[in-house]
């Protein structure tokens, strides 16, 4: 769209009319000055150089939108560069331009920027470098991923390296397979390779591009030039850039991208139209081919992975609401601070603060794992309103039911599992150890070593039955990266991570730390309770592809030179305690997050990487820093969290925060974990678990042996510690949990039972029938009943048989949402 | 009176049993419909079928018969052979010419145009369990979570076809050998996808026991007149699906779709009776004989869910083949041919799938039991339906039936195809489990039978 007229600017409708929706707070004739970016890197290289343009509108009112798609564009001179109505610039002689863009402005007047280019180097038909130039072809159309060629054994006879990470063998596969019959230099355009992309030969994966294409014009030149490899073997990506890092989006507003690529000789290279885009948010918004995001409705933070040539980027967008928030309450700590600008920045007013029968129920939940009685939901009613919430905190991290649960939480992470019947003892060890550990509040770091570094037998040191149950290298490494660094290396034990910096070659590195992990007999003849200990000998793993022997090296960190006597293990959890380590502190923090709101800072909890970044990363720093600076202090974290307004906000939505999932301007509802929920069954019809070896009155939440099968806990989801992952538990509903609660044997039985709760208060005929309800209010809600509730129990009541009535209140109630899940 | 066949577990010994042993659930008086009332409802059934159930989804129907069916006295006899390997069974001709399966299928010969037989399954792992056909993956080495079978996989990219049917069902019972019983397991993709069960642990919450209907409904009252929640205070959904599945459970406790689709005492007795009559009670530590099962799935599928698994009588004949034959193959014959010709009339026979297979095949040679043992290099197997090309015969093994021939299948190709079938590709379509990984449906060097599809 660019005028023959040098000097006359066409000023056109503004994008930003279609650009903005209707109720965004913009007003599209706003702009007071554009920029054309990205700022610098203005070298267009070769003939094939192109370079993506990112044109910013800034308005009076401080919003910096993009209007790439919507400008209109000038090139003085002409005849060096052409572009396109989304700025995107392909090179046609050397020279230098100058690019005029305009766009309407305030009052109608034209608002103008500029940016100089350079165009050198432009050969006609350079020589194609493959690494470079072929290879990210086959990565953006997808020809080289786990789907297709990319998977181990390829796809049809014909494979490529995975994503791309090793051209060498990708060029050898092309050229000197199948004797040649994928390329015909000759007549390059009858080449298999070209005939298959183009689905002129048949082709499984379709047409990939078209003829008069730039992907099909590299390749057609490589093939003429005689499929050359490239002129310097080892120019390769060090990193990349995207710009603009971050922006403030209205909803329904769109953002282009450029993305730029830096070798390691120093030159650069944009390369927007071959990276790899990925929304990590789908329900936020989405990205198309050439870099351009689109977000919808929903306000929050969304990211957008950028991949080229095995590095990665990130561009974050935040979409507010815009509302204006006026009346924050005071913040108490920092976590208060942090989310409370995040609302502001957001415009997201919070919910009111959760009144007291809500929040002893809740918290009670969240550290003790069960409901609180009707006598402690009665006296919190009464204490003194000031201090009964900080106090009824610490009475919680001081009891036994707070390591009952976090030790049950842990457990099953570390897979503390009666799988055989010889387990019991190890089993029942760790789990009584690792209680007292988390009773007696020792500091994280040290319940850590005593695990990843434990050595000895069982009965003195029961840390190693973690061992025992992660028996092989590779699932001690990553277990021990999902559980304590928060993340999923799994993918590097392969090949190159997909979505992080990890090669195998880091991966190995760390596993280097575990090889010399010893096992013998236990020494008092005791059967599965084998005595671990360091093998003397210099710690180092193979990496299998390279053949390379590698010593160990924490996840980018620097490689170690151990003496052989020195227990590898112990200089690993040097490494993670050190209060420099990046991934430990975030990991134990955001996990802890996750369990008292719902929803991790970075979710899932142990997936935290640069491409996967945090909702709220000032909120994350400075909760790590917090607990390094606390030596690591787990019940210290629970208190800050639990003492936190942003915590005791209601689940009660406003009119404007329904939607926020991410923000935390409310309480988000969960249900009961199963063991939680059975537990509160039987407390608040005063029956019993009945669990096969322990004694009778043992809770849920107390099971020392994780993978300890019963149905009710089975329906409801309990993991059954076969992973380190949270995620093997399961909130969701589904069918035979419905039909079990409202009528399963169990679940009768426990209501009918005569000296249950309905037995009780039927034959209680000291008190009045208000009183009673009042009580069977406390032990489901932890609250009175309103007047209404009583109404309608005195009138079932009325109806006829006493226990029969309660037991159909206690059946209602115990269906009811407000018993089933923690608000 | 909603009636569910097969438990005979806890109804004591078979003399004192009248012809039927039934769990009655709910109480509803509906015993005594009369025809012209049934076919009312039909037609209005038919008329206004529920969003999405019926003709408009597809679906799985995997029949499995446990301990490894004799692959050579069903659909491969091997007449060449000399007499110790060829068996007591002889052929008949079908009605596709050049197709010849054993005697005692005489209505699958019948209609052998809707059938495809494969003769040269491959890749069992030999051990005796449903595992190996409802997920086609060995147990070894398996991600963390274990694997998840197809009727799991279809739960979990396709979802449900209406929110309060399950989309898995499975009919197995309990059995004596536990790996049979299995009716699939979700693996890591969690207890969300779990088959739903009639006749499994959570059987007896399908009764109502001590609570009459009337009580039940007052019940309900009180629950709807309690639960005061917004479900706007939910912003995951999480509300909204226990809602949901508790009236669907209410609805099993007084008679709704899902409990219409299992009370096959509903359906037109000439259907049923096309289908035949049943044994209840398993067959030893196998299944039962109930080919009112495959009424059921059947039944099942058009209410909307999109995998039925269920288990037919117990194939492990270690002696007493041929006797075990006569009894059994008759039963199977006319079960399978009316469930495929029940599809075809209804129109529902490019939408829903069937497939039938154990988990190996039987030795060549007769052992000195009259039986075969176990021979996991080879078996077969039976598709028909949904959509497929069909009336032919895949694959063949060798003059003694000890081996494939040519065309080996592999239980994952039966998978692909299957989920080819589903409108679903299994070489893009992918699952996560518990660390991330996202895994393809079936193991990449297995597609789709071009010969089928």
């Amino acid at each position: 769209m660019f005028t023959t007229m040098k000097t006359q600017y066409i000023l056109t409708i503004v994008f930003a009319g279609l650009l903005l929706g209707s109720d965004s707070p913009v007003d599209a004739n706003e702009f007071t000055s554009l920029t054309v970016g990205p700022p610098g890197n203005d070298i267009l290289r070769g003939a094939d150089a192109r370079k993506q343009l990112v044109v910013t509108g800034e308005t009076a009112d401080g919003w910096a939108l993009d209007i790439s798609s919507g400008a209109s564009y000038e090139c003085v001179p002409e005849g060096v560069v052409k572009i396109d109505s989304r700025g995107f610039v392909t090179p046609l002689a050397d020279g230098e331009v100058v690019v005029r863009v305009a766009v309407t402005g305030q009052g109608d007047k034209p608002v103008v920027g500029e940016k100089k280019l350079k165009v050198e180097n432009y050969v006609d038909q350079p020589v194609v470098n493959f690494p470079n130039q072929v290879v990210p072809i086959f990565t953006k159309h997808g020809c080289n991923g786990g789907g297709c060629h990319g998977k181990s054994g390829g796809q049809n006879g014909f494979r490529l390296s995975l994503l791309g990470f090793y051209p060498t063998e990708d060029h050898e596969y092309l050229v000197k397979e199948g004797r040649g019959r994928r390329v015909t230099p000759a007549a390059p355009g009858l080449s298999l390779l070209l005939r298959k992309a183009l689905n002129l030969s048949p082709h499984g994966g379709g047409k990939r591009f078209g003829e008069g294409s730039y992907e099909y014009r590299i390749i057609h030149r490589w093939l003429r030039q005689g499929m050359p490899y490239g002129n310097t073997a080892d120019l390769r990506v060090e990193r990349v850039e995207v710009f603009p890092p971050q922006r403030k989006m209205p909803k329904r507003s769109m953002q282009q991208l450029s993305i730029i690529a830096f070798y390691n000789d120093g030159s650069y290279e944009d390369v927007t139209p071959m990276a790899t885009f990925e929304v990590n948010d789908k329900e936020m918004g989405e990205v198309d081919l050439k870099g351009r995001v689109q977000v919808y409705d929903l306000s929050g933070d969304v990211a957008v992975m950028v991949r080229y040539q095995g590095q990665v980027g990130v561009f974050r967008s935040t979409v507010p609401l815009g509302v204006e928030v006026t009346d924050l309450p005071e913040p108490r700590n920092f976590i208060d601070t942090a989310v409370f600008n995040k609302l502001k920045l957001l415009g997201m007013p919070p919910s009111k603060a959760c009144d007291d029968q809500t929040f002893i129920r809740r918290v009670t939940i969240d550290i003790a794992g069960r409901l609180p009685t009707a006598a402690e939901a009665e006296a919190f009613a009464v204490a003194d309103a000031e201090t009964r919430r900080d106090r009824a905190i610490e009475r919680l991290l001081e009891s036994g039911s707070y390591a009952d649960y976090f030790t049950n939480k842990w457990a099953a992470l570390l897979r503390n599992k009666k799988t055989k019947a010889t387990y019991e003892l190890g089993t029942f060890a760790f789990h009584d150890w690792l209680r007292e550990m988390i009773h007696t509040n020792a500091p994280y770091d040290q319940i850590v070593r005593n695990i990843v570094a434990a050595s000895g037998d069982l009965q003195s040191n029961p840390g190693v039955v973690w061992y025992r149950s992660v028996n092989k290298t590779e699932q001690q490494v990553e277990d021990s990266a999902q559980l304590f660094l928060g993340m999923r290396i799994q993918c590097a034990r392969c090949h190159h991570h997909p979505f992080e910096r990890w090669s195998q070659k880091d991966y190995y590195s760390y596993q280097a730390f575990f090889s010399r992990v010893g096992r013998k007999k236990n020494p008092d003849g005791l059967a599965d309770a084998e005595r671990i200990f360091h093998n003397r000998g210099k710690a180092s793993a193979k990496n299998p592809r390279s053949g390379e022997t590698l010593s160990p090296a924490g996840l980018g960190g620097k490689p170690l030179d151990l003496t052989p006597d020195s227990d590898p293990r112990q200089a690993l959890v040097d490494w993670m305690t050190n209060p420099a380590n990046p991934f430990f502190a975030p990991a134990l923090v955001n996990r802890y997050w996750k369990h008292f709101f719902g929803r991790g800072l970075v979710d899932p909890e142990d997936d935290m990487r640069v491409t996967n970044p945090a909702c709220n990363p000032e909120l994350l720093e400075a909760l790590a820093k917090s607990f390094i600076d606390s030596k690591f202090d787990l019940k210290n974290l629970v208190r800050t969290i639990c003492q936190s307004k942003v915590y005791q906000l209601s689940s009660i939505p406003n009119e404007h925060n329904v939607r926020d999932k991410q923000n935390f301007s409310r309480f988000y509802p969960r249900r009961l974990n199963a063991e939680v929920l059975y537990d509160a069954l039987n407390q608040v019809t005063k029956s019993q678990g009945g669990f096969g070896g322990v004694p009778p009155d043992t809770r849920a939440i107390q099971l020392p042996d994780a993978g300890q099968k019963n149905y009710f806990l089975t329906v409801f989801g309990k993991p059954m510690a076969d992973s380190a992952c949270e995620c093997e538990r399961s909130n969701d509903a589904n069918l035979a949990q419905s039909l079990h609660l409202l009528n399963s044997k169990e679940v009768l039985g426990k209501i009918s039972n005569e000296n249950g709760r309905a037995g009780l208060l039927s034959r209680d005929d000291k008190r009045t029938e208000q009183e009673k309800l009042r009580e069977l209010y406390l032990w489901f809600y932890s609250r009175e009943p309103q007047s209404e509730e009583v109404n309608l129990a005195l009138a079932h009541l009325g109806k006829g048989e006493k226990k029969a009535a309660y037991e159909d209140i206690i059946w209602a109630l115990l269906n009811t949402k407000e018993f089933l899940f923690n608000h | 009176m909603l009636t569910i066949f097969g438990d005979r577990s806890d109804s004591g010994f078979c003399d004192r049993l009248p012809r039927r042993s039934f769990l009655s659930i709910g109480g509803l008086a509906m015993g005594g419909l009369s025809l012209p009332q049934i076919l009312q409802a039909e037609s209005e059934n038919r008329k206004n079928p529920s969003p999405g159930a019926g003709r408009s989804h597809k679906a799985v129907i995997m029949i499995f018969l446990p301990g490894g069916p004799p692959h050579q006295d069903m659909f491969d006899l091997k007449m060449d052979a000399p007499r110790e390997i060829r068996g007591e069974f002889k052929p008949i001709p079908t009605n596709v010419s050049g197709i010849e399966i054993c005697e005692y299928f005489p209505r699958i010969a019948r209609m052998s145009d809707k059938f495809n037989f494969i003769r040269s399954i491959v890749g069992a792992s030999g051990g005796h369990d449903s595992v190996q056909c409802l997920a086609g993956r060995s147990d070894k080495d398996q991600p963390q979570g274990g694997w998840p079978c197809m009727g799991a996989n279809l739960s979990a990219v396709e979802g449900p076809v209406h929110p309060s049917m399950p989309a898995f069902v499975g009919l197995a019972p309990d059995m004596g050998h536990k790996p049979w019983a299995d009716a699939g397991q979700a693996g890591f993709l969690g207890v969300t996808h779990s088959p739903f069960k009639p006749s499994g642990p959570g059987k007896a919450d399908m009764v109502l026991d001590g609570i009459s209907l009337d009580r039940l409904a007052d019940r309900r009252g009180l629950l709807s007149s309690f639960d005061r929640m917004r479900r706007s205070v939910d912003s995951s959904g999480a509300m909204e699906g226990m809602d949901s599945f508790s009236r669907q459970a209410l609805g099993i406790l007084t008679s709704s779709k899902l409990a219409r689709a299992l009370d096959i005492q509903q359906e037109n007795p000439r259907v049923r009776e096309r289908y035949g009559k049943g044994i209840p009670g398993n067959v030893a530590d196998g299944g039962p004989r109930l080919m009112e099962q495959f009424l059921m799935a059947r039944r099942l599928v058009e209410a909307g869910a999109r995998c039925v698994t269920l288990a037919f009588s117990r194939w492990d004949w270690h002696g007493g083949n041929f006797k075990r034959g006569r009894e059994d193959m008759p039963m199977l014959d006319q079960g399978v041919s009316a469930l495929v010709e029940d599809l075809h009339q209804r129109g529902l026979d490019k939408d829903v799938s069937v497939v039938v297979w154990g988990e190996f095949g039987r030795t060549p040679k007769i052992n000195d039991k009259g039986g075969r043992d176990h021979w996991p290099k080879v078996s077969c197997a039976l598709l028909a339906c949904g959509g497929m090309r069909t009336g032919q015969v895949i694959g063949s093994t060798n003059r003694l039936g000890e081996h494939a021939k040519d065309r080996p299948v592999h239980f994952q190709e039966v998978h692909a195809t299957l989920y080819h079938l589903m409108g679903i590709n299994p070489k893009t379509t992918t699952v996560k489990d518990l660390n991330g990984r996202p895994h393809y449906l079936v193991d990449s060097q297995y597609g789709p039978m071009k010969e089928v599809i």
